[in-house]
């Protein structure tokens, strides 16, 4: 039995960070998947009732962030000392706000609400984040293509995942980008990541 | 030895949990705090036109969770190990969902599993969340807790745990201190 064991939907989801970060660094682990209807009967052994989490040596932890956080620091993907940490941690909040949006977007049942709300994240939020993430990764990358200290971290992989979502609503996103689409671009060549990205399970969400 | 400066606006908000942090290590910190009037001529010299921002020896940290984090490991408040701040930073992520749900002033049938979940990593009689003293876990439990009972004092009418967990939190001799001490502000 695998050291690390990582249950969550059939889907990237919240999950996909964690799974980047395995690809990434080679390490194995069971990808467990459960289909919606299954998890009713799976959900009172979670912790909090929720998914994504890792079981660990015996011990289950939940919250998506904080197992990614403690996979990058097993890895050393998480920055070099506290303080590349502590910039590492920087972006990854900014991306995850950004995230956050277009979740809470994305379950609106109203379709006029969402369209809209669609229409205002596009034209405001998203730039305002992408904006402040293009600022960062010029400012901590110290002139690399990884967002901190010019070398590969978790916060590369989160950056990925979360535009992933994105690109595919609107493939025009990143245009007035450069850094940004650079950095992808970089991410997308490393050889491990590469061959986990042509091979993973293809899937809605 | 590190010289930290943190920039805000006056209130706790974002900033009390990077205070909390400060105040429980007995570290110094130039606690800058901004009226509202003033902030827009400061706005363009912040790296991403938000605060709170720490600056450590000169140089600009942005995000509140970030900043916090990273103060806690350098003040041992993080947990022993990887794992151990794994626990602790899981605690913080539901404290901050909870949070969350909190800008609508309601009081959704949904927190009462959220605050089960706090009651029930407590149970076992112990006063902090992991590894049985103080870490910012705490701090931050008793922080975004405070933002509650501000609005429904009997909120933990229910919860021994939660409401013994405050009292220890509130008994540390540098909290109590700084308790006492810190600017009564509206947020």
């Amino acid at each position: 039995m695998s050291s690390y064991r990582l249950h969550y939907f059939n889907g990237r989801g919240r999950a996909e960070v964690s799974r980047l970060i395995f690809a990434a660094v080679g390490q194995k682990f069971e990808d467990i998947r459960y289909e919606q209807n299954e998890w009713p009967t799976h959900q009172a052994r979670m912790p909090l009732g929720e998914m994504p989490v890792l079981e660990y040596e015996g011990f289950k932890i939940p919250q998506s962030l904080t197992i990614a956080r403690f996979l990058a620091k097993q890895f050393q993907l998480a920055g070099r000392d506290n303080f590349e940490q502590a910039k590492v941690d920087a972006i990854i909040d900014t991306i995850s706000e950004l995230a956050l949006s277009l979740a809470t977007i994305s379950r609106e049942k109203d379709e006029a609400k969402k369209q809209e709300g669609m229409r205002k994240l596009f034209t405001e939020e998203v730039p305002y984040h992408l904006q402040h993430l293009e600022l960062l990764g010029k400012s901590y990358g110290i002139g690399g293509p990884f967002f901190v200290g010019n070398h590969l971290t978790w916060a590369d992989l989160y950056f990925y995942d979360a535009t992933e979502n994105l690109l595919r609503i609107n493939g025009t996103v990143l245009n007035r980008f450069p850094w940004l689409i650079l950095n992808r671009q970089e991410i997308e060549r490393q050889p491990k990541i590469s061959a986990y990205l042509k091979s993973r399970p293809q899937t809605l969400f | 030895m590190s010289t930290y400066k943190l920039y805000y606006f006056n209130g706790r908000g974002r900033a009390e949990i990077a205070r909390l942090i400060f105040a429980a290590a007995g570290e110094k910190v130039e606690d800058i705090r901004y009226e509202g009037s003033k902030w827009p001529s400061y706005k363009s010299k912040i790296p991403l036109g938000q605060m709170p921002v720490l600056e450590v020896d000169g140089v600009k940290l942005p995000q509140s969770m970030a900043i916090a984090r990273f103060l806690a490991k350098q003040f041992d408040l993080a947990g022993k190990d990887n794992f151990e701040q794994a626990k602790v930073d899981a605690v913080v992520d539901t404290s901050i969902d909870l949070a969350l749900k909190y800008v609508p002033i309601h009081f959704e049938k949904d927190e009462e599993k959220k605050k089960n979940r706090y009651e029930q990593i407590l149970l076992n009689g112990a006063s902090f969340f992991v590894g049985k003293q103080l870490t910012w876990a705490d701090l931050e439990v008793y922080d975004m807790l405070d933002i509650i009972i501000r609005i429904n004092g009997d909120i933990l009418q229910a919860y021994p745990c939660l409401q013994h967990h405050r009292q220890e939190v509130e008994k540390q001799p540098k909290i109590a201190v700084y308790l006492k001490s810190r600017p009564a502000t509206f947020f």
